[in-house]
């Protein structure tokens, strides 16, 4: 009950934060492209939220193809494993198979994440400009998700995913893990104005 | 008199209030968003000249981010260490102001590489404002702003010394086409065109041969077309600067601007000014070679490719290309001009910058920082084999005409006007 509670809590701030920030970000100037346009904005946000993002688009993707796939793979996991806290309190009717699959799911999202501070460590130049705030979102997110296999396999962990769960919630609109939202602006800013002037299109000649 | 105690804080207090001011949405965005994972390294003209961790495009951002949470963050307020931030001291502003000018050309292919797009040459651009505002930046581009600014006020004491040398390259001209009828008409009422040259013959001769064959109506500008307060940063001189021209276009009752070769001068002129001025311009720009590839496909303009057979390529200016959309309209010309046409590997949207962009070539103090991160460039070139490197931009011509020299290339560099001028049928 209480580690409940405090899952609610932790999704209140995240809520109010998210909210909180979206203000903020509102509140700032925004100087959209005034010029006739050389493309279309529409369809340059819309490439920037899907073949831009194509790893085959580009060529650094092609290069660090690990951690560009292990970023895809494991922020997708993070959705699924969102989906899953809505749903945990009635997790006892989740089949069997539904369980394992998630369990087994959830673990590959925790080892992905973990191997966050090994990629963090190993390359000098990340090791010398990651901050506690890098470190700790890493060891939020990793606890998250291993807590989450865990309860999926055994509902006995649930209430430490759930106090887990609100404590990563809370800290998200605090700390690195808000590069959540961010994301979606930096995409279609990129989209509109890249694609005001005709550099981002489907298709170039 | 400011003690130097009190300067110093004052440099301090204007670098946080106008950090706090020029931090718009896609800044902040820019700022919040990376997740230092380091995806981008490789795609910066600079770490793949000489790779350090200082030529990260994450690293350059990341000196701002933390000096932005520092001032504003609510827990960086609290416990900067949280996000490695130190203390601000007026070295960190120098080492900014340093990293924002020689260490950045704003060429945004950075953004292009990272999974969310981060802006770092948005970052860098208010950097280069903040060292603006607190006596940071490099003194010649003050000048050359300053002095751009000065020749409007005086606009009366040059123009008879313009007019002059304008009518010695009428001269040239007529002589190229062989007809006293050609013409470099200035500050002509009911041209079509006003055309804004750079300060140099050779971005007037060429195109006003052409111009003549194209029996286009136009006029000559009377002020050069780039923009140095652009490079500071500084809104308000850049905006000053500007006005100048579509002042100039207005008095003419042009109905187009046309800019010369120059990168950062389209750029200004055809997305910045209208933001600048809050409403569109009453005209249309365009780049000269919009005009020319026009030409050349309305066939007012015949090009023989017989007339250049040496291997040709062409380097894609940052500013046009990449920022401004302008990828197949110079390569339609060349193709037109040269038989022997070659790509440099990548090119277009993915080009890399030559290293001499956003102001950097007229810092002479930073020559072998540019010349160094065109490193990569003289590589490409080199290994298209071409004996002809076509730029359509001023500050490009002349970084790839120093790498040449200092990587003993054996090339020409010329302008997309120049070989259109070489290859006239
Ligand atoms: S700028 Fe983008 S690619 Fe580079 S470190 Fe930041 S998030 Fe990663
Ligand atoms: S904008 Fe260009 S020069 Fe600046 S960090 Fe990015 S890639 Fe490097």
């Amino acid at each position: 009950m209480v580690t409940a509670g405090l899952a609610l809590a932790g999704a209140a701030i995240l809520v109010a934060g998210t909210v909180t920030i979206m203000v903020a970000i509102q509140r700032r100037p925004y100087q959209a492209e005034i010029a006739p346009t050389k493309g279309s904005p529409g369809q340059g946000v819309l490439y920037a939220f899907t073949l831009g993002m194509a790893p085959w688009a580009k060529e650094s993707a092609r290069r660090h193809w690990v951690a560009y796939l292990r970023g895809i793979v494991f922020h997708i996991i993070i959705f699924v494993g969102g989906l899953f806290l809505i749903a945990s309190p009635w997790l006892t009717e989740f089949p069997s198979l539904l369980r394992v699959s998630l369990a087994a799911l959830f673990a590959l999202g925790a080892a992905l994440t973990f191997a966050g501070f090994g990629m963090r460590l190993s390359d000098p130049a990340l090791r010398r400009l990651s901050t506690p705030d890098d470190y700790f979102a890493l060891a939020l997110v990793t606890l998250f998700l291993a807590s989450g296999a865990a309860s999926a396999a055994q509902i006995e962990f649930l209430p430490a995913f759930w106090a887990i769960s609100g404590i990563t919630m809370a800290y998200v609109p605090f700390g690195k893990l808000r590069h959540f939202l961010y994301f979606f602006y930096e995409r279609a800013f990129l989209g509109l104005v890249f694609g005001s002037r005709g550099v981002l299109k489907w298709k170039h000649e | 008199m400011n003690s130097p105690t009190k300067t110093k804080q004052n440099k301090l207090i204007i670098a946080k209030e106008m950090l706090g001011n020029l931090v718009d949405r896609r800044v902040l965005t820019a700022l919040e968003v990376c997740v230092r994972c380091g995806i981008c390294t490789e795609s910066c003209h600079y770490y793949q000249s000489n790779p350090k961790i200082e030529h990260t495009p994450y690293y350059r951002a990341e000196l701002v981010r933390r000096l932005y949470r520092r001032f504003f963050d609510p827990v960086g307020r609290v416990f900067p260490q949280w996000f490695g931030a130190g203390e601000t001291t007026e070295d960190l502003l120098s080492k900014l102001a340093e990293t924002a000018f020689s260490s950045c050309t704003l060429c945004q292919r950075c953004t292009l590489a990272c999974p969310f797009g981060v802006e770092t040459a948005e970052i860098m651009r208010i950097t280069r404002s903040v060292a603006t505002a607190t006596g940071n930046a490099p003194d010649i581009l003050v000048e050359l702003a300053n002095a751009a600014i000065a020749k409007e006020e005086n606009a009366e004491l040059f123009r008879d010394i313009y007019l002059d040398q304008i009518k010695d390259l009428e001269k040239e001209v007529q002589d190229i086409l062989g007809s006293s009828k050609a013409r470099i008409p200035v500050g002509e009422k009911g041209a079509r065109m006003l055309y804004v040259p750079l300060a140099g013959a050779h971005t007037i001769v060429p195109q006003a041969v052409l111009f003549n064959i194209a029996q286009e109506s136009w006029t000559l500008g009377m002020f050069e077309a780039s923009n140095y307060a652009v490079f500071l940063a500084d809104g308000v001189k850049a905006k000053h600067i500007a006005e100048r021209i579509t002042k100039e276009a207005e008095q003419v009752k042009a109905k187009e601007i046309i800019i010369a070769e120059c990168g950062h001068a389209y750029t200004t002129m055809r997305w910045d000014v209208p933001k600048w001025r809050g409403s569109p311009l009453p005209f249309k720009v365009r780049s000269i070679i919009e005009v020319l590839d026009e030409y050349v496909r309305e066939g007012r303009l015949h090009l023989d490719s017989a007339q250049n057979s040496q291997p040709t390529t062409y380097h894609d200016s940052c500013n046009l290309g990449r920022k401004g959309g302008i990828f197949e309209e110079p390569r339609r010309v060349i193709r037109a001009a040269a038989s022997d046409y070659r790509e440099m590997t990548p090119n277009r949207l993915h080009s890399y910058c030559c290293g001499g962009g956003s102001g950097l070539v007229a810092v002479e103090e930073w020559a072998d920082i540019r010349l160094q991160a065109g490193k990569l460039k003289a590589e490409q070139i080199r290994q298209t084999g071409a004996k002809i490197v076509v730029t359509s931009c001023d500050n490009c011509r002349h970084q790839i005409k120093e790498l040449s020299e200092r990587h003993d290339l054996g090339i020409e560099v010329t302008s997309v006007s120049e070989l259109a001028v070489k290859s006239l049928a």
